[in-house]
């Protein structure tokens, strides 16, 4: 047995308090929410005061911190009613807060002192400096720029000891985050007050043009369309530089997310770091972490710019593979352990016959295939066709309130 | 006072600047500062400020560039260089140069400038209070806001008066890539010409390069606050800049002159615009169309 390694901090998106609960059961260490203001994710499903209490009495029940991401940039007037909500939130329990707009900064700062401030990764933290400035001024934590490379960090973590957020898994920007408003000028949105239209991964016509304006395309008709549109990351094949680089907090993307998503994603990281740091020497990379994570992904996954400049093969172009591989079909609620029935909440339609996989925390999997389906009538259907219905089924192996299963699309 | 700011691309073209009566250059090298015509040499910058000085003009250097490590651990020797040989201003929109600037005590002051993010009053009074002493509006505000933060900060407001606006700035290099894939050999930088159109709005034309920064993608319309000049002043943007990074030579020089009559004019209280408008669609290239850009909405119209 070899020598232990101080464990990051796992964080998870929560785009509402099932999701909250979702990633904490399956191993988050830390979750970030939307408040009703100030966010970014304007269409993510955000929490209200009451339902951010709730989230906090669950987390800290289960060791576990909510940050709440206020990190819009705002414009004259957005800032309005900025301070009591700060307080509110330090009053209530909040661990911390994200931010990116300075005005907010100072506001959270002097109005609402004693709450934990970490800086968006919308300020794209590109180096050490910026992280010294940043402790100077009161911060916390920096999350780190997606652009910043595995030997950034280290020199990074040398030169400053202010926390150390970065992203392990989950969509990219194209850009530097907060450094592109397309969205402002193709869709009449403001990118960094939560309304990006993603016009980056729109599909593009290339062309130059003479003195006299006549336009001609690079593109010929067969060929694929310019476009910008970024591959998502996933860090799972290198734990052992992630933990290594002296990262506090490990990030997973995705508020808009669902549970089955959240779910897997944190599973696959906690299984993957317990097992790394309780003892590095002998960690060998399990490809099943991988296969898992392919499950829910929407896209091709890269490693970001950790190790490289991504290149033409971590964008995507042309027509993706089809993917996610996966759905969501059930939530357990109970298990009987004499009958070895499982009680399921329904979440896509599912039927006799069809091959499912259950998964539940501490990377816990086992399929099979569903032979009997009983309504909660106690009677035999051959498909649970409707949203949120109760249904029995027989299943081969132990299960637990919270397991999910899932089928192949 | 009007301030006209202009960037210039070489010795000889500020020298021309300077000339017709520009009050203000702004230049820069790539490693350290972004959107520039050209990035010069030390030596360059050097005669571009005593050149300044002997017609009682200032210089502002680009340092705003999002450094990593390895621009970081340059900057302080840049930064000394630039303050040796009397750069007027900088402008910064990494805090890390600004702490930077604090541990070397240097008098060379700077000026906020973090493109897209620079969007309100109290945003700005944040960096106002950490020595700012001016502030380079982003390019997405309405003249209501500019106008509404002017009034509520100490500092001068940089306003783009002419010239396209950076509208993405990424670190991959988005045309190479392309390229690549799609397996054509052509150059991504600058002098290329590219241009992107969106996919429901052929008429549109964006222009896009690739320098060491990475990618940089342009407004598909040049701004001209030319018609609302003696508005902007009356709302007290007195600040103006003028853009070359895609206008280049001459022509450029006499884009500015035009500018330099019309403040000109206002300032004599003869200004009226149709004329300098008349002159200003004679001079643009046509190629590249005009626009207000975000000025005249209305600031809920893009949420």
């Amino acid at each position: 047995m070899g020598i232990k390694m101080k464990k990051p901090e796992i964080l998870a998106p929560a785009g509402n308090l099932e999701k909250l609960k979702m990633a904490i059961r399956y191993g988050a260490d830390a979750v970030y929410i939307g408040g009703q203001d100030y966010g970014l994710r304007s269409r993510a499903g955000n929490f209200d005061f009451d339902q951010m209490r709730e989230g906090i009495a669950f987390a800290h029940g289960h060791q576990a911190k909510v940050y709440v991401a206020a990190n819009m940039v705002t414009h004259e007037g957005d800032s309005r009613g900025s301070g009591e909500f700060f307080r509110t939130l330090r009053d209530m329990g909040i661990d911390a807060v994200i931010v990116s707009d300075p005005a907010l900064i100072a506001i959270c700062m002097s109005e609402a002192p004693g709450l934990p401030v970490h800086l968006s990764t919308q300020s794209s933290a590109t180096n050490y400096k910026t992280l010294e400035f940043w402790k100077k001024e009161g911060l916390e934590r920096v999350v780190l720029a997606r652009e910043v490379s595995m030997e950034e960090v280290r020199e990074i973590r040398q030169k400053t000891d202010v926390e150390i957020e970065a992203f392990i898994h989950g969509a990219m920007c194209i850009s530097y985050s907060g450094r592109c408003v397309l969205s402002n000028h193709m869709a009449n949105r403001d990118a960094n007050r939560g309304g990006c239209a993603q016009s980056c991964r729109w599909k593009y016509d290339l062309f130059d043009m003479d003195h006299v304006a006549t336009k001609q395309s690079l593109i010929k008709d067969d060929d694929e369309p310019f476009s910008m549109s970024a591959v998502d990351l996933a860090m799972i094949r290198h734990i052992p530089d992630i933990v290594g680089a002296g990262i506090n907090s490990l990030k997973i993307e995705g508020r808009m997310k669902s549970i089955h998503y959240v779910s897997t994603v944190v599973n696959v990281y906690r299984k993957a770091i317990d097992t790394y740091c309780s003892d590095p020497e002998n960690y060998t990379f399990d490809p099943a972490w991988e296969e898992e994570l392919w499950k829910t992904a929407q896209r091709e996954l890269a490693s970001g710019f950790y190790y490289h400049i991504p290149t033409e093969k971590n964008q995507i172009f042309a027509k993706p593979r089809k993917i996610p591989q996966y759905t969501f079909a059930a939530q357990v609620i109970d298990y009987d352990q004499s009958t070895k029935m499982a009680t399921l909440q329904q979440r896509n339609n599912f039927g006799v016959g069809e091959e499912v996989e259950f998964y539940g925390p501490g990377f816990i999997h086992h399929k099979q295939v569903i032979e009997a389906i009983w309504n909660e009538n106690g009677n035999p259907i051959d498909r649970a066709p409707n949203a949120m219905m109760i249904v029995k089924v027989k299943v081969d192996r132990p299960v637990e309130p919270y397991y999910l299963m899932r089928k192949k699309r | 006072m009007i301030e006209l700011i202009a960037t210039a691309e070489s010795v000889n073209q500020a020298k021309s600047l300077l000339s017709i009566g520009i009050d203000t250059l702004y230049v820069g090298q790539d490693q350290f500062g972004l959107r520039l015509p050209k990035s010069l040499t030390m030596d360059e910058i050097e005669e571009i400020v005593q050149e300044a000085h002997k017609f009682k003009k200032r210089l502002i250097v680009a340092v705003n560039g999002l450094m990593h490590n390895h621009h970081i651990d340059d900057v302080p020797d840049y930064l000394s260089k630039l303050d040796q040989i009397g750069v007027d201003a900088i402008t910064v929109g990494d805090p890390g140069v600004i702490m930077t600037l604090q541990e070397l005590n240097l008098s060379l002051p700077f000026i906020y400038d973090a493109q897209t993010m620079v969007t309100s009053a109290e945003h700005i009074s944040f960096w106002v209070k950490r020595g700012a002493i001016g502030a380079v509006a982003a390019r997405e505000l309405t003249l209501i806001e500019l106008e509404s933060i002017q009034n509520k900060i100490s500092v001068p407001l940089e306003v783009q008066v002419y010239g396209p606006t950076c509208i993405h700035q990424s670190k991959r290099p988005l045309l190479s890539n392309y390229f690549r894939y799609s397996q054509k050999n052509e150059a991504t930088d600058k002098d290329r010409g590219l241009f992107l159109a969106e996919p429901k709005d052929p008429e549109t034309q964006y222009p896009i390069y690739e320098d060491q920064n990475g990618t940089h993608i342009y407004s598909t319309e040049d701004l001209s606050l030319m018609p609302y000049l003696d508005k902007c002043v009356q709302k007290g943007l007195r600040t103006w800049k003028l853009d070359g990074v895609l206008l280049q030579g001459d022509r450029f020089v006499r884009m500015a002159q035009l500018f330099v009559a019309a403040k000109q004019a206002i300032e004599s209280g003869t200004y009226s615009s149709a004329a300098y408008e008349t002159k200003l669609y004679e001079l643009q290239p046509t190629n590249r169309p005009l626009g207000t850009g975000f000025y005249l909405k209305q600031p809920g119209d893009v949420q």
